[in-house]
Protein backbone atom coordinates (compact mmCIF):
# COMPACT_ATOMS: atom_id res chain seq x y z
CA UNK A 1 0.00 0.00 0.00
CA UNK A 2 1.55 3.41 -0.97
CA UNK A 3 1.66 5.96 1.23
CA UNK A 4 0.63 9.63 -0.22
CA UNK A 5 3.78 12.36 0.94
CA UNK A 6 3.29 14.82 -1.47
CA UNK A 7 -0.02 16.28 -3.30
CA UNK A 8 0.38 18.61 -6.19
CA UNK A 9 -3.04 19.73 -7.04
CA UNK A 10 -4.21 21.73 -10.30
CA UNK A 11 -0.74 23.91 -9.74
CA UNK A 12 -0.57 26.98 -11.75
CA UNK A 13 2.81 29.04 -12.67
CA UNK A 14 3.53 31.85 -14.98
CA UNK A 15 6.75 34.21 -15.73
CA UNK A 16 5.76 37.62 -17.15
CA UNK A 17 2.37 36.11 -18.80
CA UNK A 18 4.01 32.35 -20.15
CA UNK A 19 2.56 29.87 -18.61
CA UNK A 20 5.34 27.60 -17.23
CA UNK A 21 3.14 25.20 -15.20
CA UNK A 22 -0.60 24.54 -16.22
CA UNK A 23 -2.68 22.59 -14.07
CA UNK A 24 -0.24 19.90 -13.26
CA UNK A 25 -1.32 17.26 -10.61
CA UNK A 26 1.61 15.32 -9.23
CA UNK A 27 1.41 12.52 -6.07
CA UNK A 28 4.24 11.42 -4.24
CA UNK A 29 4.72 8.42 -2.46
CA UNK A 30 6.91 7.91 0.67
CA UNK A 31 10.09 5.52 0.14
CA UNK A 32 9.76 6.16 -3.74
CA UNK A 33 12.09 7.66 -6.24
CA UNK A 34 10.49 10.03 -8.77
CA UNK A 35 12.10 10.84 -11.37
CA UNK A 36 10.76 13.95 -13.16
CA UNK A 37 12.32 14.57 -16.76
CA UNK A 38 11.74 16.45 -19.54
CA UNK A 39 13.06 19.19 -22.20
CA UNK A 40 14.55 22.09 -21.41
CA UNK A 41 12.18 25.27 -20.02
CA UNK A 42 9.52 22.26 -19.74
CA UNK A 43 9.21 23.54 -16.28
CA UNK A 44 10.86 20.69 -13.93
CA UNK A 45 13.02 22.71 -11.94
CA UNK A 46 9.90 25.45 -11.57
CA UNK A 47 8.24 22.51 -10.13
CA UNK A 48 10.40 21.65 -7.68
CA UNK A 49 10.84 24.87 -6.45
CA UNK A 50 7.25 25.16 -5.70
CA UNK A 51 7.74 22.21 -4.24
CA UNK A 52 10.35 22.70 -1.97
CA UNK A 53 9.06 26.32 -1.38
CA UNK A 54 11.40 28.53 -2.80
CA UNK A 55 9.17 30.66 -5.21
CA UNK A 56 5.22 30.74 -4.97
CA UNK A 57 2.93 29.23 -7.44
CA UNK A 58 -0.18 31.35 -8.81
CA UNK A 59 -2.45 28.88 -8.10
CA UNK A 60 -3.59 25.50 -6.83
CA UNK A 61 -2.37 23.53 -3.55
CA UNK A 62 0.52 21.80 -2.65
CA UNK A 63 0.57 19.88 0.59
CA UNK A 64 2.48 17.85 2.50
CA UNK A 65 2.25 16.05 6.07
CA UNK A 66 0.57 18.68 7.94
CA UNK A 67 1.38 21.54 6.21
CA UNK A 68 -1.76 22.49 3.95
CA UNK A 69 -1.21 24.49 0.58
CA UNK A 70 2.42 25.80 1.72
CA UNK A 71 2.19 28.94 0.09
CA UNK A 72 -0.30 30.15 3.06
CA UNK A 73 2.45 29.58 5.04
CA UNK A 74 4.19 32.60 6.85
CA UNK A 75 7.49 32.56 7.21
CA UNK A 76 8.73 30.92 10.17
CA UNK A 77 6.49 28.05 9.07
CA UNK A 78 7.35 27.79 5.68
CA UNK A 79 11.39 27.67 7.47
CA UNK A 80 10.07 24.92 9.41
CA UNK A 81 8.42 23.36 6.01
CA UNK A 82 11.81 23.54 3.87
CA UNK A 83 13.50 21.95 6.84
CA UNK A 84 11.42 18.63 5.97
CA UNK A 85 13.84 18.78 2.51
CA UNK A 86 17.42 17.78 1.71
CA UNK A 87 18.32 19.60 -1.47
CA UNK A 88 21.45 18.68 -4.20
CA UNK A 89 21.40 21.97 -6.36
CA UNK A 90 22.50 21.25 -10.04
CA UNK A 91 26.16 23.27 -9.06
CA UNK A 92 26.31 22.00 -5.47
CA UNK A 93 25.52 25.54 -4.38
CA UNK A 94 27.86 25.10 -1.52
CA UNK A 95 29.02 28.75 0.13
CA UNK A 96 32.17 29.96 -1.17
CA UNK A 97 33.46 31.58 1.83
CA UNK A 98 32.95 28.63 4.04
CA UNK A 99 35.04 25.45 3.79
CA UNK A 100 33.49 22.28 3.79
CA UNK A 101 32.95 21.60 7.61
CA UNK A 102 31.50 24.57 7.56
CA UNK A 103 28.91 24.12 4.60
CA UNK A 104 28.26 20.49 6.67
CA UNK A 105 27.92 22.57 9.72
CA UNK A 106 25.03 24.81 8.45
CA UNK A 107 23.17 21.68 7.92
CA UNK A 108 23.96 19.78 11.11
CA UNK A 109 25.98 21.74 14.02
CA UNK A 110 25.84 18.05 16.67
CA UNK A 111 26.96 15.06 14.67
CA UNK A 112 30.10 13.51 13.89
CA UNK A 113 30.90 14.29 10.24
CA UNK A 114 33.15 11.68 9.42
CA UNK A 115 30.44 8.60 8.58
CA UNK A 116 28.62 10.65 6.46
CA UNK A 117 31.75 11.77 4.16
CA UNK A 118 32.31 7.82 4.49
CA UNK A 119 28.84 7.76 3.02
CA UNK A 120 29.51 9.48 -0.23
CA UNK A 121 33.22 8.95 -0.42
CA UNK A 122 34.90 11.54 0.74
CA UNK A 123 38.10 11.40 2.79
CA UNK A 124 37.98 13.15 6.43
CA UNK A 125 41.08 15.71 5.48
CA UNK A 126 38.78 17.19 2.76
CA UNK A 127 36.92 19.16 5.93
CA UNK A 128 38.74 21.95 6.16
CA UNK A 129 39.29 22.44 1.86
CA UNK A 130 36.92 24.90 0.11
CA UNK A 131 34.69 24.28 -2.20
CA UNK A 132 36.99 26.35 -4.65
CA UNK A 133 39.60 24.02 -4.23
CA UNK A 134 37.55 20.44 -4.81
CA UNK A 135 36.54 19.12 -8.47
CA UNK A 136 33.09 19.34 -9.46
CA UNK A 137 32.27 15.51 -9.02
CA UNK A 138 33.61 16.27 -5.47
CA UNK A 139 31.82 19.14 -4.79
CA UNK A 140 28.47 17.23 -6.22
CA UNK A 141 29.86 14.47 -3.22
CA UNK A 142 30.02 17.26 -0.60
CA UNK A 143 26.12 18.65 -1.05
CA UNK A 144 24.84 15.71 -1.33
CA UNK A 145 26.17 14.81 2.36
CA UNK A 146 24.80 18.37 3.11
CA UNK A 147 21.37 17.31 1.74
CA UNK A 148 21.51 13.97 3.55
CA UNK A 149 23.19 15.15 6.97
CA UNK A 150 20.26 16.86 8.08
CA UNK A 151 18.32 13.65 7.73
CA UNK A 152 15.18 14.68 5.62
CA UNK A 153 11.85 13.48 4.73
CA UNK A 154 12.38 14.36 1.20
CA UNK A 155 15.46 14.11 -0.59
CA UNK A 156 15.74 16.93 -4.33
CA UNK A 157 18.43 15.96 -6.43
CA UNK A 158 18.34 18.85 -9.10
CA UNK A 159 20.32 17.51 -12.12
CA UNK A 160 22.65 15.13 -10.15
CA UNK A 161 25.35 14.40 -12.91
CA UNK A 162 25.25 17.54 -14.81
CA UNK A 163 28.96 18.41 -15.75
CA UNK A 164 30.10 15.50 -14.97
CA UNK A 165 32.17 12.85 -17.13
CA UNK A 166 31.07 10.01 -17.68
CA UNK A 167 32.70 7.72 -15.39
CA UNK A 168 32.24 10.53 -12.63
CA UNK A 169 28.27 10.89 -13.68
CA UNK A 170 28.17 6.74 -13.30
CA UNK A 171 29.93 6.66 -9.82
CA UNK A 172 27.02 9.62 -8.25
CA UNK A 173 24.76 7.42 -10.01
CA UNK A 174 25.51 4.47 -8.26
CA UNK A 175 26.27 6.67 -5.27
CA UNK A 176 22.68 7.94 -5.36
CA UNK A 177 20.99 4.64 -5.79
CA UNK A 178 22.82 2.97 -2.57
CA UNK A 179 21.89 6.07 -0.67
CA UNK A 180 17.89 5.96 -1.73
CA UNK A 181 18.00 2.11 -0.76
CA UNK A 182 19.74 2.08 2.23
CA UNK A 183 17.66 5.07 3.65
CA UNK A 184 14.59 4.67 1.74
CA UNK A 185 14.56 8.08 1.68
CA UNK A 186 11.59 9.40 -1.04
CA UNK A 187 13.73 11.18 -3.20
CA UNK A 188 12.71 13.64 -6.24
CA UNK A 189 15.25 13.61 -8.78
CA UNK A 190 14.99 16.47 -11.86
CA UNK A 191 17.39 15.20 -14.35
CA UNK A 192 17.82 14.58 -18.65
CA UNK A 193 20.27 11.97 -17.59
CA UNK A 194 18.15 8.88 -18.44
CA UNK A 195 20.85 6.80 -16.88
CA UNK A 196 19.77 8.46 -13.44
CA UNK A 197 16.19 7.77 -14.28
CA UNK A 198 17.36 3.68 -14.89
CA UNK A 199 19.78 3.50 -12.14
CA UNK A 200 17.51 5.09 -9.40
CA UNK A 201 13.94 5.78 -10.41
CA UNK A 202 11.35 3.73 -9.06
CA UNK A 203 8.79 6.25 -11.02
CA UNK A 204 8.85 8.58 -13.65
CA UNK A 205 7.02 11.95 -14.93
CA UNK A 206 7.47 12.99 -17.85
CA UNK A 207 6.93 16.96 -18.33
CA UNK A 208 6.56 18.48 -21.58
CA UNK A 209 4.46 22.28 -21.72
CA UNK A 210 3.79 22.48 -18.13
CA UNK A 211 1.71 18.98 -17.72
CA UNK A 212 2.46 15.77 -16.51
CA UNK A 213 2.59 14.40 -20.19
CA UNK A 214 3.24 10.35 -19.16
CA UNK A 215 3.47 8.55 -15.86
CA UNK A 216 4.45 5.39 -14.90
CA UNK A 217 7.57 3.13 -13.51
CA UNK A 218 10.45 3.52 -14.15
CA UNK A 219 10.91 -0.39 -15.99
CA UNK A 220 7.84 0.87 -18.05
CA UNK A 221 9.56 3.83 -19.76
CA UNK A 222 10.91 1.84 -22.84
CA UNK A 223 7.68 0.30 -23.86
CA UNK A 224 6.11 3.28 -23.03
CA UNK A 225 3.76 4.05 -26.20
CA UNK A 226 4.02 8.28 -25.86
CA UNK A 227 5.05 9.53 -28.55
CA UNK A 228 6.61 12.68 -26.93
CA UNK A 229 8.26 10.55 -24.31
CA UNK A 230 9.76 8.12 -26.83
CA UNK A 231 11.31 10.83 -28.95
CA UNK A 232 12.80 12.77 -25.52
CA UNK A 233 13.88 8.84 -24.85
CA UNK A 234 15.82 8.63 -28.10
CA UNK A 235 16.70 12.36 -28.86
CA UNK A 236 14.55 13.19 -31.69
CA UNK B 1 -1.68 61.96 -39.48
CA UNK B 2 -2.12 59.03 -37.84
CA UNK B 3 1.59 58.38 -37.39
CA UNK B 4 2.02 61.25 -35.44
CA UNK B 5 -0.72 59.94 -33.49
CA UNK B 6 1.18 56.64 -33.17
CA UNK B 7 4.22 58.36 -32.20
CA UNK B 8 3.01 60.34 -29.54
CA UNK B 9 1.14 57.58 -28.14
CA UNK B 10 4.35 55.65 -27.92
CA UNK B 11 5.87 57.92 -26.43
CA UNK B 12 3.27 58.44 -23.58
CA UNK B 13 3.60 54.80 -23.00
CA UNK B 14 7.26 54.94 -22.94
CA UNK B 15 6.82 57.63 -20.14
CA UNK B 16 4.81 55.62 -18.26
CA UNK B 17 6.07 52.25 -18.12
CA UNK B 18 9.29 54.68 -17.31
CA UNK B 19 6.85 56.09 -14.51
CA UNK B 20 5.91 52.96 -13.20
CA UNK B 21 9.18 50.71 -12.93
CA UNK B 22 10.48 53.86 -10.92
CA UNK B 23 8.15 53.14 -8.34
CA UNK B 24 7.90 49.65 -8.48
CA UNK B 25 11.89 49.86 -7.98
CA UNK B 26 11.19 52.05 -5.01
CA UNK B 27 8.51 50.35 -3.54
CA UNK B 28 10.55 46.37 -3.45
CA UNK B 29 13.62 49.14 -1.75
CA UNK B 30 11.36 49.62 0.98
CA UNK B 31 10.29 46.40 0.57
CA UNK B 32 13.38 44.64 1.34
CA UNK B 33 14.42 47.21 4.11
CA UNK B 34 11.04 46.40 6.12
CA UNK B 35 12.27 42.63 5.69
CA UNK B 36 15.56 43.56 6.77
CA UNK B 37 14.39 45.42 10.16
CA UNK B 38 11.74 43.05 10.32
CA UNK B 39 14.66 40.03 10.73
CA UNK B 40 17.08 41.81 12.67
CA UNK B 41 14.45 41.97 15.42
CA UNK B 42 12.96 38.54 14.86
CA UNK B 43 15.82 35.88 13.99
CA UNK B 44 19.28 35.19 14.98
CA UNK B 45 22.33 37.58 14.85
CA UNK B 46 25.08 36.46 13.67
CA UNK B 47 27.87 38.25 15.37
CA UNK B 48 31.08 36.32 14.10
CA UNK B 49 29.67 37.17 10.21
CA UNK B 50 29.36 41.10 11.45
CA UNK B 51 32.90 40.79 12.90
CA UNK B 52 34.10 39.45 9.60
CA UNK B 53 32.10 42.32 7.49
CA UNK B 54 33.58 45.08 10.45
CA UNK B 55 37.21 43.78 9.17
CA UNK B 56 36.27 43.79 5.38
CA UNK B 57 34.62 47.14 5.13
CA UNK B 58 36.25 48.47 7.95
CA UNK B 59 39.61 47.87 8.66
CA UNK B 60 40.56 46.89 5.27
CA UNK B 61 39.51 49.96 3.58
CA UNK B 62 41.29 52.15 6.27
CA UNK B 63 45.06 52.79 3.63
CA UNK B 64 42.51 53.53 1.04
CA UNK B 65 40.31 56.64 2.81
CA UNK B 66 43.81 57.08 4.87
CA UNK B 67 45.61 58.26 1.09
CA UNK B 68 42.37 59.69 0.09
CA UNK B 69 42.84 61.79 3.26
CA UNK B 70 46.54 63.03 3.23
CA UNK B 71 46.27 63.92 -0.10
CA UNK B 72 43.15 65.78 0.21
CA UNK B 73 44.47 67.66 3.23
CA UNK B 74 47.57 68.32 1.77
CA UNK B 75 45.86 69.75 -1.91
CA UNK B 76 43.50 71.91 0.88
CA UNK B 77 46.32 73.46 2.59
CA UNK B 78 48.64 74.16 -0.95
CA UNK B 79 45.13 75.78 -3.00
CA UNK B 80 44.22 77.72 0.19
CA UNK B 81 47.44 79.00 0.20
CA UNK B 82 47.55 80.51 -3.22
CA UNK B 83 43.72 81.89 -2.57
CA UNK B 84 44.01 83.42 1.05
CA UNK B 85 48.11 84.71 0.53
CA UNK B 86 46.51 87.45 -1.98
CA UNK B 87 44.91 88.82 1.01
CA UNK B 88 47.28 88.32 3.57
CA UNK B 89 45.05 85.69 5.44
CA UNK B 90 47.12 82.86 6.03
CA UNK B 91 46.52 82.21 9.33
CA UNK B 92 43.03 80.91 8.43
CA UNK B 93 44.80 77.76 6.61
CA UNK B 94 44.19 75.53 9.27
CA UNK B 95 40.99 76.91 10.51
CA UNK B 96 40.01 76.34 6.42
CA UNK B 97 41.13 72.59 6.71
CA UNK B 98 40.10 71.28 9.84
CA UNK B 99 36.49 72.47 8.85
CA UNK B 100 36.23 71.22 5.05
CA UNK B 101 37.95 67.61 6.16
CA UNK B 102 35.67 67.38 9.30
CA UNK B 103 32.44 68.45 7.57
CA UNK B 104 32.79 67.46 4.01
CA UNK B 105 35.73 66.10 2.51
CA UNK B 106 36.34 63.17 5.12
CA UNK B 107 32.91 61.48 4.98
CA UNK B 108 32.34 62.19 1.59
CA UNK B 109 35.43 61.06 -0.43
CA UNK B 110 35.38 58.14 2.81
CA UNK B 111 32.29 57.39 1.46
CA UNK B 112 32.87 57.63 -2.04
CA UNK B 113 35.64 54.96 -1.53
CA UNK B 114 34.17 52.56 0.06
CA UNK B 115 31.56 52.86 -2.29
CA UNK B 116 33.22 51.90 -4.89
CA UNK B 117 35.29 49.32 -2.59
CA UNK B 118 33.40 47.76 -0.18
CA UNK B 119 29.91 47.91 -2.14
CA UNK B 120 31.06 46.62 -5.40
CA UNK B 121 32.62 43.60 -3.34
CA UNK B 122 29.06 43.60 -1.06
CA UNK B 123 27.18 43.41 -4.86
CA UNK B 124 29.67 40.92 -6.39
CA UNK B 125 29.60 38.16 -3.42
CA UNK B 126 25.58 38.44 -3.06
CA UNK B 127 24.82 38.71 -6.59
CA UNK B 128 27.26 35.27 -7.66
CA UNK B 129 25.26 33.82 -4.32
CA UNK B 130 22.05 34.48 -5.86
CA UNK B 131 22.91 33.54 -9.30
CA UNK B 132 24.38 29.91 -8.14
CA UNK B 133 21.58 29.27 -5.94
CA UNK B 134 23.84 29.52 -2.81
CA UNK B 135 20.93 32.07 -0.94
CA UNK B 136 18.19 29.23 -2.01
CA UNK B 137 20.42 26.34 -0.54
CA UNK B 138 20.62 28.68 2.67
CA UNK B 139 17.20 29.15 2.77
CA UNK B 140 16.61 25.72 2.71
CA UNK B 141 19.23 25.29 5.83
CA UNK B 142 16.70 26.75 7.84
CA UNK B 143 19.57 29.60 7.52
CA UNK B 144 17.56 33.52 7.22
CA UNK B 145 19.46 35.20 4.27
CA UNK B 146 18.45 38.43 5.56
CA UNK B 147 19.95 37.38 9.06
CA UNK B 148 22.77 35.64 7.59
CA UNK B 149 23.95 37.89 4.83
CA UNK B 150 22.47 41.59 5.13
CA UNK B 151 21.97 42.18 8.74
CA UNK B 152 25.49 41.42 10.05
CA UNK B 153 27.05 44.06 6.43
CA UNK B 154 24.70 46.76 6.85
CA UNK B 155 25.62 47.07 10.57
CA UNK B 156 29.32 46.39 10.08
CA UNK B 157 28.77 49.26 7.15
CA UNK B 158 27.16 51.80 10.11
CA UNK B 159 29.70 51.29 12.78
CA UNK B 160 32.63 50.85 10.65
CA UNK B 161 32.05 54.08 8.59
CA UNK B 162 32.17 56.56 11.25
CA UNK B 163 34.93 55.02 12.44
CA UNK B 164 36.98 55.53 9.07
CA UNK B 165 36.58 59.31 8.79
CA UNK B 166 36.80 59.70 12.22
CA UNK B 167 40.67 58.14 11.66
CA UNK B 168 40.28 60.37 8.11
CA UNK B 169 39.73 63.09 9.69
CA UNK B 170 43.21 62.98 11.93
CA UNK B 171 44.87 61.93 8.94
CA UNK B 172 43.88 65.10 6.30
CA UNK B 173 44.36 67.41 9.09
CA UNK B 174 47.91 65.76 9.30
CA UNK B 175 47.96 66.17 5.47
CA UNK B 176 47.36 70.26 5.78
CA UNK B 177 50.10 70.50 8.77
CA UNK B 178 52.61 68.88 7.13
CA UNK B 179 52.45 70.87 4.10
CA UNK B 180 51.92 73.97 5.88
CA UNK B 181 54.98 73.50 8.26
CA UNK B 182 57.35 71.58 6.19
CA UNK B 183 56.43 74.01 2.49
CA UNK B 184 54.75 77.18 3.43
CA UNK B 185 56.69 77.22 6.80
CA UNK B 186 54.14 77.63 9.10
CA UNK B 187 54.60 77.32 13.17
CA UNK B 188 53.72 73.93 14.14
CA UNK B 189 52.75 75.10 17.81
CA UNK B 190 50.77 77.74 16.08
CA UNK B 191 48.78 75.71 13.39
CA UNK B 192 47.78 72.98 15.54
CA UNK B 193 46.61 75.77 18.48
CA UNK B 194 44.55 77.38 15.76
CA UNK B 195 43.29 73.99 14.87
CA UNK B 196 42.43 72.90 18.12
CA UNK B 197 40.52 76.28 18.66
CA UNK B 198 38.61 76.80 15.95
CA UNK B 199 36.99 72.91 15.69
CA UNK B 200 33.72 72.58 17.10
CA UNK B 201 32.57 69.40 18.57
CA UNK B 202 29.55 70.07 15.78
CA UNK B 203 31.83 69.87 12.91
CA UNK B 204 33.37 66.09 13.94
CA UNK B 205 30.15 65.05 14.91
CA UNK B 206 28.24 66.30 11.80
CA UNK B 207 30.68 64.31 9.70
CA UNK B 208 30.66 61.21 11.75
CA UNK B 209 26.43 60.99 11.58
CA UNK B 210 27.23 61.72 7.60
CA UNK B 211 29.49 58.47 7.53
CA UNK B 212 27.11 56.53 9.37
CA UNK B 213 24.36 57.09 7.04
CA UNK B 214 26.59 57.00 4.21
CA UNK B 215 27.87 53.14 5.69
CA UNK B 216 24.35 52.00 5.87
CA UNK B 217 23.86 53.22 1.88
CA UNK B 218 26.49 51.93 0.81
CA UNK B 219 25.95 47.99 2.16
CA UNK B 220 21.97 48.52 1.86
CA UNK B 221 22.63 49.01 -2.02
CA UNK B 222 24.77 47.07 -1.84
CA UNK B 223 23.23 44.13 -0.46
CA UNK B 224 19.66 45.11 -2.22
CA UNK B 225 21.21 44.88 -6.03
CA UNK B 226 23.09 41.78 -5.22
CA UNK B 227 20.02 40.03 -3.58
CA UNK B 228 18.39 41.12 -6.91
CA UNK B 229 20.42 40.38 -9.43
CA UNK B 230 19.14 37.65 -12.09
CA UNK B 231 21.50 36.16 -14.83
CA UNK B 232 24.86 34.64 -15.22
CA UNK B 233 27.73 36.96 -14.88
CA UNK B 234 26.16 39.53 -16.67
CA UNK B 235 23.63 40.29 -14.09
CA UNK B 236 26.29 40.30 -11.19
CA UNK B 237 28.00 42.89 -12.94
CA UNK B 238 24.87 44.61 -13.50
CA UNK B 239 23.86 44.49 -10.09
CA UNK B 240 27.90 45.93 -9.23
CA UNK B 241 27.44 49.16 -11.21
CA UNK B 242 24.09 49.48 -10.15
CA UNK B 243 24.89 49.20 -6.44
CA UNK B 244 27.50 51.67 -7.17
CA UNK B 245 26.09 54.20 -9.21
CA UNK B 246 22.90 54.17 -6.80
CA UNK B 247 25.03 54.65 -3.81
CA UNK B 248 27.28 57.65 -5.14
CA UNK B 249 24.35 59.81 -5.54
CA UNK B 250 22.51 58.75 -2.29
CA UNK B 251 25.80 59.86 -1.04
CA UNK B 252 25.79 63.40 -2.81
CA UNK B 253 22.15 63.63 -1.85
CA UNK B 254 22.23 62.66 1.64
CA UNK B 255 25.50 64.74 2.08
CA UNK B 256 23.33 67.90 1.13
CA UNK B 257 20.26 67.06 3.58
CA UNK B 258 22.37 66.38 6.40
CA UNK B 259 24.09 69.35 5.93
CA UNK B 260 21.15 71.60 5.85
CA UNK B 261 19.81 69.92 8.99
CA UNK B 262 22.69 70.69 11.47
CA UNK B 263 24.17 73.90 10.11
CA UNK B 264 20.73 75.66 9.24
CA UNK B 265 21.78 79.35 8.47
Amino acid sequence: MRKLKISVKNLFKSFQRKNVLKNLDLKIYESESLSIIGESGSGKSILTRCIIGLIDYDQGTIDFEEFKNIKKLDSKAKMQYMSNFGILFQNSALLDSLNVEENLRLANRRDDLSPILDEVGLPINILKKYPSELSVGMQKRVGLARAIIKKPKILILDEPTTGLDPIIARQINILIKNLVRRKKITTITVTHDMDSVYEFGDYVAFLKNGIINWYGEAKTINVAKNKNLKNFINGV
Amino acid sequence: MYRWLDNILNLAKKFFILIFTFFHSIGEIIDFFLNCIKFAFIDKFYFNIFLKQFVKIGFNSLPVVGLTSIFTGMVLALQSYTGFSRFSAESAIPNVVVLSITRELAPVLAGLMVAGRSGAAIAAEIGTMKVTEQIDALRTLSTNPFNYLIIPRILAGIISLPMLVFIGDIIGVLGGYLICVNLLNFNPTVYLQNTYNFVQFIDVFSGLVKASVFGFLITFMGCYHGFNAKGGAQGVGQSTTYSVVSSSILILLMNYIITSFFFKL
